[in-house]
């Protein structure tokens, strides 16, 4: 990102524009529209707030690197989005040049309101140009607006667009170009000479901190109203103090500070709104309205949540299946060629196992995330998202969760890395955070093969209450467990670690609009992009670390031992051989043998290499869940000792619920570095929940065990 | 244009027979002269902001949002909290902030 940050000032043709807008107005219609694939995203520094660029070629020679900033209604700052864009407009933000000009986009069907941002980035004084987007729809609407009287009201260009389509999209870059060749525009808002001079010694104080004229005007104003100034700010001497010397001058001359910058800004939008903008016909009842009729309704609003739910994660988990699988045979079959084209040796086992293995590790997710966001997309894009966050709210609020946590919870059921990286879309830090931490304690989809091996090995085929196998039971118990654990931890984490007020629900409902397949698949595109960029490295790097503490160091074998024999011998001489014996005493009191121990460290690259582990130290070629002849190897195996059976249904349901609440899985690890701010701040976060996982997990198998052994449920 | 008229039809039959939920006994009737707290007025009913007396991050956000003292709003839907429109828009608000915005109600 630095790269691009520094490219472009020093260069006289090119430009630095800023697009910024309130949420639903088409404002990444319109970026990608501009931009196509020139995009890059990543984050701003120190914060999970997407950063997004992309780059345009300007008529006249030379180009525009276009900052798509994140979509917010004013800039109060309450947000880390709101402080980004704020932080970036006023040339504060790390590594990102102040902008040259900026780009205010504004839905023409809601004008009022999107007016409140755009007088506010008027006023910092820098060349600013309106794309008054969605025309055409607020034409079909009956509003009719005098663009001319607009233009003279804001004394900025107003340039009708309709992103969707490309119209007005030539001219839009033909104002952005020109932009700067035009007088700032002056808009100072009435305010009268009481409030005028009560703010003065605050515009002054602002004025000697770095900002221009224009600028301290419009942060006296808004300083007012906000209940902290923004970081930077509140760094500068005196300028606290001077906030409240205003609030009070401002209450003496008979105004509420607090609500002055909002009165005083909508009066304004009146006097525009009713110099511009007409309504031709009275607004009727919508298609929203009537769709809000069923999707909010008491009954059926539920009902269709729940079936749309339902038809993401059968999406996530079976649709994607085949892929998967083929992704896996394609590596496969390139694993299988380069074995077979290298002689036999350590270099082949590396490339094979380490490094084709750890990509298939990587790219076999690619599958889910692409549908999942897919998906997530055309929820978002719909106008659905915001419904459900709404119907879900209540629920989640009891647990100190907001209603957007519920998609990604329920998304962690088939994979907890695209569903960790879908909480971007949870405004609030605190919220976000929690969301993460507890999402790996829903059962995903790589459980399963763990669940199926041992549920087909040790649990018997009886039925419970004469209906239901008591294997099917047993499954949707290990579920279940999971599922209220999370909202448990949520729960806790919301009163301790993360403690914090419960933000109210105060949440915009756009209109309902048909999804734009460009968009839909560039967020995918870039999706993907992150995930493999970001995470596959580190999850590559792992396989290769944990392919090596399984190889080294080499064990002397006799050549007579069959391959299976010779496998099991090399894994329990290894280093990982070694961390599975030193973790026995641990997982001991669990019913657990240093073979399990094994399984289970192995099993931190994925769970399903649990499986694969245990059919290598019982000499099962080729094993899988279904495979009778693992199931087999497990049921017979003895303990060298007493002779007894190694394992029953008691460890099974152990080691069961062990994996129910243990996070083995180093791809969720890195994504959630990446996913709660990078670095060592990211890293401590992974930590706290990689911990408090595997205490849990600990802890529920050891009352598993000494419960079942107390009621004499057997080994 | 066949999709969107059969929708339209469609959701007219289903929303036709959604009426107005029974309303809890709390619930006003329109009153020019009452000030009462927005989440005891019924859907359909337009009222004037006259205080917003929720934390300062909240009060701050709902004036962004056009929700200001003096504003009209209408009440479109109290099934799930309070669906509002304010200056046109649609804003969802829970019920716990909507105790803490007082309004004036208007005459139907």
């Amino acid at each position: 990102m630095t790269s691009l940050a520094s490219s472009t000032s020093a260069v006289s043709s090119d430009l630095r524009v800023a697009l910024i807008g309130n949420p639903n107005t088409g404002k990444s219609t319109l970026f990608n529209a501009l931009t196509g694939l020139r995009q890059k995203v990543g984050n701003y520094a120190g914060v999970t707030v997407e950063r997004v660029e992309g780059r345009y070629r300007r008529p006249a020679g030379g180009e525009v690197t276009l900052i798509d900033l994140p979509g917010t209604y004013s800039l109060t700052a309450l947000s880390p989005d709101e402080e980004i864009a704020l932080a970036v407009l006023l040339g504060q933000e790390e590594d990102v040049p102040r902008p040259d000009v900026v780009v205010v986009i504004a839905d023409a069907l809601h004008l009022e309101r999107n007016l409140f941002l755009a007088s506010q980035v008027i006023g910092l004084g820098l060349p600013t140009v309106m794309a008054l987007n969605q025309f055409d729809a607020a034409e079909a609407a009956g509003i009719a607006i005098d663009v001319p009287a607009l233009i003279a009201a804001l004394g900025i260009a107003v340039i009708p667009t309709v992103a969707t389509r490309g119209d007005g999209l030539d001219a839009l870059r033909r104002a952005i170009d020109q932009a700067r060749s035009f007088p700032p525009a002056d808009l100072r808002l009435p305010l009268g000479e009481p409030i005028t001079a009560a703010l003065a010694p605050l515009v002054a104080k602002l004025e000697a901190s770095g900002l221009e004229a224009p600028a301290a005007h419009m942060q006296a104003l808004r300083l007012l109203a906000v209940p902290s100034p923004e970081p930077h700010l509140r760094s500068v001497p005196g300028v606290p103090e001077a906030v409240e010397t205003a609030r009070a001058a401002v209450a003496a001359a008979g105004r509420d500070p607090y609500r002055l910058e909002a009165e005083v800004r909508y009066a304004w939008i009146d006097e525009v709104v009713r110099g511009a903008v007409a309504r031709e016909r009275p607004a009727g009842r919508t298609m929203s309205d009537r769709l809000d009729g069923v999707l909010l309704h008491r009954v059926w609003g539920p009902v269709v949540f729940l079936t749309l739910l339902g038809l993401v994660f059968q999406a996530v988990f079976a649709w994607a299946t085949p892929l998967m699988d083929g992704i896996e045979s394609a590596v496969s079959a390139v694993g299988t060629w380069v074995s077979g084209a290298m002689p036999d040796g350590l270099l082949r086992g590396l490339l094979v196992e380490g490094v084709i293995g750890g990509a298939a590790s990587v790219l076999v997710f690619l599958p889910q995330i692409a549908i999942l966001f897919l998906l997530l997309g055309i929820l978002e894009d719909s106008g659905y998202m915001a419904r459900a966050a709404l119907l879900m709210d209540r629920l989640m609020r009891a647990v100190g969760l907001p209603g957007r946590s519920v998609i990604p919870l329920i998304s962690g059921y088939a994979c907890a890395v695209p569903a960790i990286m879908s909480t971007r879309t949870i405004a609030d830090p605190k919220d976000r955070l929690a969301t993460i931490l507890v999402l790996p304690l829903t059962s995903c989809s790589a459980r399963l093969p763990v669940y199926t091996l041992l549920i087909g090995a040790f649990v018997p085929a009886t039925l419970v209450g004469g209906v239901f196998d008591l294997r099917g039971v047993t499954l949707f118990s290990m579920y279940a467990i999971g599922t209220v654990m999370a909202l448990v931890m949520a729960w806790v984490f919301r009163r301790t670690l993360l403690k914090g007020p419960v933000r109210p629900l105060i949440l915009e409902l756009p209109p309902y609009r048909l999804p734009r397949v460009r968009n839909l698949l560039l967020t995918v595109w870039h999706r993907v992009r992150l995930f493999l960029q970001r995470a596959g490295t580190v999850i590559l790097a792992l396989s290769v670390v944990l392919w090596a503490l399984a190889t080294w160091p080499r064990t002397a074998v006799s050549p007579e031992l069959p391959p299976a024999a010779a496998a099991e011998a090399q894994l329990e001489g290894s280093a990982l051989g070694h961390v599975g014996k030193a973790l026995e005493p641990l997982v001991r009191p669990l019913g657990f043998d240093w073979k399990i121990g094994v399984s289970i460290a192995a099993s931190f690259a994925a769970r399903e290499v649990f499986v694969t582990t245990m059919g290598t130290i019982y000499g099962v070629s080729d094993p899988d869940a279904e495979s009778g002849s693992l199931r087999e190897a497990l049921i017979s195996a003895r303990d060298p000792d007493t002779g007894t059976p190694a394992y029953g249904a008691l460890t099974a349901v152990g080691l069961m619920v062990f994996y129910v609440f243990a996070l083995m899985c180093m791809s969720t690890v890195a994504i959630t570095v990446r996913e709660t701010g990078g670095g060592m701040v990211g890293a401590k976060w992974a930590a706290i929940q990689f911990a408090y996982m595997l205490v849990l997990a600990w802890v529920a198998a050891y009352v598993v065990r000494v419960v079942g052994l107390a009621n004499g449920w057997g080994v | 244009m066949i999709v969107e008229d059969t929708m339209r039809t469609f959701l007219n039959r289903i929303t036709a027979r959604s009426a107005t939920p029974a309303l809890p006994s709390s619930r006003v009737e329109a009153g020019p002269c009452a000030e009462c707290a927005l989440v005891t007025c019924r859907a359909g009913m337009r009222s004037v902001v006259v205080a917003l007396r929720c934390d300062a991050p909240e009060a701050c956000r709902l004036r962004t949002l056009g929700l200001i003292e003096g504003a009209p709003v209408t009440v479109l839907d109290c099934r799930h909290g309070l669906l509002l429109e304010v200056r046109g828009a649609r804003v969802a608000i829970s019920s716990a902030i909507a105790r803490l915005v007082n309004v004036r109600p208007l005459a139907a």
